[in-house]
């Protein structure tokens, strides 16, 4: 059980909130338009200065009390978006709906866990001297060839970044769950999966409703003019 | 096309030097880390049943330990033994549990008497070397590693009541002056204080690092170490238990049997293999509980409640020379409330207990709880919660070999 020194986690604190903060900001912008580079520098840079405010002036001082530290894994996926905004491309979700579902099931299972629910103490394996280590450079060698061979490359990244923050710092709080796992991130995974179970119920369904307004081919182009922006601007 | 392809080769060479430097770094780091790490998890010393005889018990003393000026409200005392039969006491105060003047004092019992109280920690020291905001203080635990260095646990809420509970680690220093890096100083004042530096917020749960709270006396390891029990809270209530090495780094945390109703785990080691946990119970039982480990902490068997009376109040105990365990506890009697008896029991198995002393009684609504107990020498200190408004300290003579 190797924790990280309390300097470290004030310093990756206030890094990882700013970025999570800036991602946040970032992505309340419609996805449709692209950000000026300037804003998102601004917005990063706004960021930064809000999380290096002394004592309770900055945002961290907050966000700590309330969350204490994001995942070493929702910091690199914030990152990552980030990255996406500057480059102004980027295609697919940044959580897929696969890897939602495997943060989904895994954050029940330990949470359930840790409100004593089932008992099975995994969150302290995540302190293990010997298995949470190899499981750590087991997924940053899958992650490293994910890299390579071009699968999922910003998810592999962030969470290669998560674990080489753990391997090296321990941080952010020298379990390995922390680094892979928060409550927000689960959330988002759930979010996720919600929004992808309600699109697909929605497609399913729309076979079914589209008979209903066929008789009316008017109405069926008039609905699918409403959806095509190209349309609406000529 | 082609001429794109050198660029696009040397950047994928790139990534697979990246990747494997970072991959390759990872491996050296951890293998390092492996290389140190202790091989052998260390026994709790337990208390050798070696002087055979009844157990003779002998008030010396009873008095209340100095609160700071002006504080009306004071709760939750821990002690810690000093070379040379000397204590120092830690307990919180202010203006009312959870207010925001809340703050853990602290008095040094030397030659027979207590000294002034001095502030500890406050929310804003804390915060200050935190780094990050703390809602309300509560209780102390502390501990004397072989080294003579005070380590103080202190509860220090988050966003939320006591289920936004964290504990934070201090250490007792003579380098305030010039903290280690990384860590700032909590100066004590001048003459009777002891400066503390702040460690770390241990990190004992996944859910933002809350709901984990301490209350009960730390346990001594064969190795200098310890053992500090926790216990989870947030509608469901479990005990845990944390493993210190002798420099005070965790070294493994684990939970204490499966009931979801227990907390405040009274950890007392008979050998090396063989520990038993008396709890605190919030179910309806309303008993002691009792969980036993036959591996040295490894894992826990619940055993059936005792037959002690408990509604959800701490309780308090320690193994005797004879081998006898004591227990400080809160029972119901005729006329009074839940904590308004304190008492001491005594027991050869753990299970069957029998009543050898009311440390304090009082009519209903009185509220004598939250004891501790520390053995300095051939006497048996216990400390109090006195009706919310100090801290009370009896002495007594333990002498093995006569009949109570």
């Amino acid at each position: 059980m190797i924790l990280p020194e309390l300097s470290w986690q004030f310093l990756y604190g206030r890094l990882a909130w700013a970025v999570v903060l800036a991602a946040l900001v970032s992505s309340a912008w419609p996805t449709a338009w692209r950000l000026p580079r300037r804003a998102l520098a601004a917005i990063v840079a706004a960021s930064s200065m809000l999380m290096a405010l002394p004592g309770s002036a900055s945002g961290a001082w907050h966000l700590a009390l309330a969350f204490q530290y994001p995942s070493g894994l929702l910091l690199g996926l914030c990152a990552a978006a980030l990255l996406r905004r500057w480059r102004g491309a980027g295609s697919g979700a940044l959580l897929p709906v696969g890897a939602a579902a495997v943060i989904a099931i895994l954050g029940t299972v330990l949470y359930l866990d840790a409100f004593g629910l089932l008992s099975r103490g995994w969150y302290y394996a995540g302190f293990g001297p010997n298995g949470a280590p190899l499981v750590a450079l087991l997924l940053a060698g899958a992650c490293a060839w994910c890299i390579v061979q071009g699968r999922r490359r910003e998810q592999a990244a962030a969470l290669l970044g998560a674990l080489a923050l753990f391997s090296l710092a321990r941080l952010p709080s020298g379990n390995l769950w922390d680094a892979v796992l928060d409550p927000l991130l689960w959330g988002w995974a759930l979010v996720t999966l919600v929004v992808a179970g309600v699109r697909r119920v929605v497609r399913r369904q729309a076979p079914l409703a589209a008979p209903v307004v066929a008789p009316e081919p008017a109405l069926q182009a008039a609905g699918a003019e409403s959806y095509s922006p190209i349309k609406e601007s000529s | 096309m082609e001429q794109f392809l050198p660029p696009r080769a040397a950047a994928s060479r790139r990534t697979v030097f990246a990747c494997a430097a970072i991959v390759l770094a990872l491996v050296a780091a951890e293998g390092a880390r492996w290389s140190r790490a202790a091989r052998a998890a260390a026994a709790p010393s337990s208390v050798e049943a070696i002087v055979p005889g009844a157990v003779a018990l002998t008030e010396l003393s009873r008095t209340m330990v100095p609160m700071p000026k002006n504080v009306p409200s004071a709760h939750a005392s821990a002690l810690a033994a000093l070379p040379g039969d000397r204590m120092v006491a830690f307990w919180w105060a202010g203006s009312r549990e959870s207010g925001p003047d809340v703050k853990v004092y602290a008095s040094r019992w030397k030659d027979g008497k207590w000294g002034e109280a001095w502030e500890v920690a406050s929310r804003e020291s804390l915060g200050k070397a935190l780094g990050f905001g703390v809602r309300r203080i509560g209780n102390p635990v502390a501990w004397t590693g072989r080294d003579g260095r005070i380590h103080l646990f202190v509860v220090a809420t988050g966003l939320g009541g006591w289920a936004a509970s964290r504990v934070v680690h201090m250490v007792s220093s003579d380098e305030a002056a010039r903290p280690p890096t990384g860590r700032r100083a909590l100066t004590a004042p001048a003459g009777e204080g002891i400066d503390f530096t702040v460690r770390r917020v241990l990190p004992a749960s996944p859910l933002f690092n809350t709901s984990t709270l301490v209350r009960t006396s730390a346990v001594g390891l064969t190795d200098g170490g310890w053992w500090l029990p926790l216990y989870f809270e947030l509608g469901i209530k479990y005990p845990m238990l944390m493993s210190f090495d002798a420099d005070g780094d965790p070294t493994w945390a684990g939970r204490i049997g499966a009931r979801t109703t227990t907390l405040q785990p009274a950890i007392v080691p008979v050998s090396s293999t063989d520990i038993r946990a008396w709890m605190r119970d919030a179910s309806d039982e309303r008993r002691v509980q009792h969980a036993r480990s036959r591996d040295g902490g490894a894992s826990w068997e619940d055993l059936p409640a005792l037959a002690l009376h408990n509604e959800s109040t701490s309780v308090a105990a320690l193994r005797l020379a004879n081998g006898e365990f004591l227990m400080l506890h809160n029972d119901a009697v005729d006329g009074g409330s839940s904590r308004s008896t304190l008492r001491l029991s005594i027991s050869q198995d753990g299970k069957s207990w029998r009543t050898i002393a009311d440390v304090a009684s009082g009519s209903a609504g009185d509220e004598f709880s939250y004891p501790t107990m520390q053995l300095v020498g051939s006497e048996l200190h216990v400390t109090y919660t006195f009706q919310r408004r100090a801290i009370a300290h009896h002495r007594y003579r333990i002498a093995i070999g006569e009949t109570i």
